[in-house]
């Protein structure tokens, strides 16, 4: 047992800031250099495989559910070969306190197209790391949907690296938070190839003392003419305590480019509250109205029906709940 | 019937201070009645329309506002649009993601509701909707639309007069439904309104341009200066108006 017992202190392989990208873990300074030992276990780890030019007709679900007091680092590995098709939907949740860590590779062959569905449900007091690395090889198309819902601190890292030209990659997300909820998504979208199209979508609305981040980078590299590169970040904050930190960049070495940003921030305006009132819905009717629609413009973006329905039934009640 | 008397109301300006806009108005329209106010820019006609809907950027300081002895100026928005006023609004409101028909069946149905009516189930409503579009010109199209997004000026004006036909209001104020309009549209416009003229419902229809009250003839003209009612007669009033103009009416009401 005991050579199984590793210290995190002396471990060579650990990133640090200096060699990692994303500058995120600097595990042991975050634990304030005390011992964290780790039992490597068995890591839960899915992978999804899908080989040349097979196309998967069934949605692959994925369920990820964490207990109380545990820390789970989980790993899902996503490859579609050349010319592959699939859907795949990933649930989390869980009860309790728990840390669930996780690390999410995401490997598109040319012309090789996936739909991704998150649904985060987390329990309120989890806190959910994941890392998701995207390859993306020519003529791949991929179409990500995040629901955030859960966890009292969520983080979802995204580098999406287009690697081909002739690429269609959309990240869209919700996130609903209230209480104290602390909910991050940072985005690197890395096009290194001509002609290729990239989107982010997101869209928050936040409550009570929760507080939303939202960072989103699209780097155009000198390689990469004719990118289409858009980014849209709106939120509506529904409390005066709570905060949201957006940090749109463009960094573009390309000349012909068509690429933009937009961040909006605010609380629900107050026309079109009183157009529908003046209607004849109630002020909660009016509101409940304009978040569903504010939301839905993202929601509808997922294709298939059933998990477009389920999503909707979720964001409803959470809208509902935000109402009465 | 509808009885305004004394109305004050005012506004906070951005740097804070009160502003008063209407400075004791006083009108009566009667049931069945057409009644037209004019007047010069910042006279205070939308904030009258504003303040007979509810919208409560605007505060009532003084004077009453009834509708069939009823006070309007202590119901919400949503209450007085079931008692049945409707706002037809200068510049209608853009909604992204609400689509005309989920729009029209839930402002139906809220006002249904609070009438004590059952809700129309989806036929009668499509049937509805069917019925009254086809009278205004309207495509089946504009119904997938969201509501007033990426519409043109016609269309907007349309789609007031839409709304005002389904929810068969007792009071109707038109807030300048005219403007903007060519020859066409403000016919289909007119029409449409004058349609809708019957014994129980009266008509406040406030306009920048006589040429409107050729389509939509009123009984009775009023102007409006400096936040007051300062001269009323019959339609005869609105062609001298647009010969002379409001020079003299803005120096008697300062």
């Amino acid at each position: 047992m005991a050579n199984n017992v590793v210290s995190i202190l002396d471990h060579k392989d650990l990133p640090t800031p200096k060699v990692e990208q994303w500058k995120y873990t600097n595990l042991s300074r975050a634990l304030g250099g005390g011992l964290l030992e780790v039992v490597p276990e068995k890591i839960p780890e899915k992978i999804i495989h899908i080989p040349r030019g097979k196309v998967c007709e069934h949605i692959e679900d994925i369920m990820w559910t964490a207990v109380d007091k545990s820390h789970q680092h989980l790993h899902l590995k996503i490859v579609l070969e050349d010319s592959a098709e699939a859907t795949v939907f990933e649930r989390h949740d869980g009860q309790g306190t728990y840390w669930k860590n996780m690390s999410t590779e995401i490997v598109l062959g040319a012309n090789a197209r996936l739909n991704h569905v998150r649904l985060q449900t987390d329990s309120m007091d989890a806190v959910q790391t994941n890392i998701v690395h995207i390859t993306m090889e020519r003529d791949s198309y991929l179409n990500s949907f995040s629901l955030n819902l859960g966890g009292k601190l969520t983080r979802h890292d995204i580098h999406a690296v287009l690697k081909g030209s002739n690429i269609d990659c959309s990240l869209n997300g919700v996130s609903l938070l209230n209480g104290n909820q602390h909910g991050d998504t940072t985005i690197l979208m890395e096009h290194t190839a001509p002609h290729c199209v990239s989107n982010q979508f997101y869209r928050t609305i936040l409550d009570d003392a929760s507080r939303g981040v939202f960072q989103g980078k699209v780097h155009v590299h000198q390689a990469a003419q004719k990118t289409d590169g858009y980014q849209l970040a709106n939120t509506i904050l529904l409390s005066p305590k709570a905060e949201m930190d957006t940090k749109p960049e463009l960094e573009i070495y390309a000349d012909d480019v068509k690429c933009s940003h937009g961040t909006t921030t605010g609380a629900l305006d107050e026309e079109p509250l009183f157009y529908l009132r003046s209607r004849g819905l109630s002020e909660g009717e009016a509101r409940m109205l304009l978040m569903q629609a504010f939301v839905d413009e993202v929601v509808d973006k997922v294709a298939d029906e059933t998990m477009h329905a389920q999503i909707k039934g979720m964001t409803e009640k959470w809208l509902k709940q935000q109402v009465s | 019937m509808i009885e305004i008397k004394n109305l004050r109301a005012s506004i906070e300006t951005d740097d804070g201070e009160e502003k008063e806009i209407l400075k004791g108005l006083n009108l009566s329209i009667g049931n069945g009645e057409v009644h037209a106010i004019m007047g010069p820019n910042g006279s205070g006609k939308s904030t009258l329309s504003y303040v007979l809907a509810g919208r409560d950027d605007y505060e009532v300081t003084e004077g009453s506002a009834d509708m069939n002895g009823e006070d309007l100026l202590e119901m919400e928005p949503e209450e007085r649009a079931a008692a049945g006023v409707f706002l037809a609004f200068q510049y209608p409101v853009e909604i992204p993601g609400v689509n005309m028909s989920t729009f029209l069946k839930t402002s139906i149905n809220s006002i249904r509701k609070q009438r004590g009516e059952d809700e129309l189930d989806a036929l009668g409503m499509l049937k509805l909707i069917k019925e009254k579009t086809k009278a205004l010109g309207i495509s089946e199209d504009m119904m997938k639309r969201a509501v007033n997004v990426g519409f043109s000026g016609g269309e907007k004006k349309r789609n007031e007069v839409l709304q005002m036909a389904m929810l068969e209001p007792k009071f109707c104020v038109l807030d300048e439904t005219d403007s903007g309009l060519d020859i066409d549209a403000l016919k289909i416009v007119a029409d449409g309104v004058n349609s809708l003229r019957a014994e129980d419902r009266s008509f406040l229809v406030i306009t920048h341009y006589q040429r409107l009250l050729d389509y939509i003839k009123p009984d009775v003209v009023h102007v409006m200066a400096n936040g007051k009612i300062v001269k009323t007669g019959g339609p005869e009033l609105a062609l001298e108006l647009e010969e002379k103009g409001y020079a003299d009416f803005i120096g008697e009401a300062a």
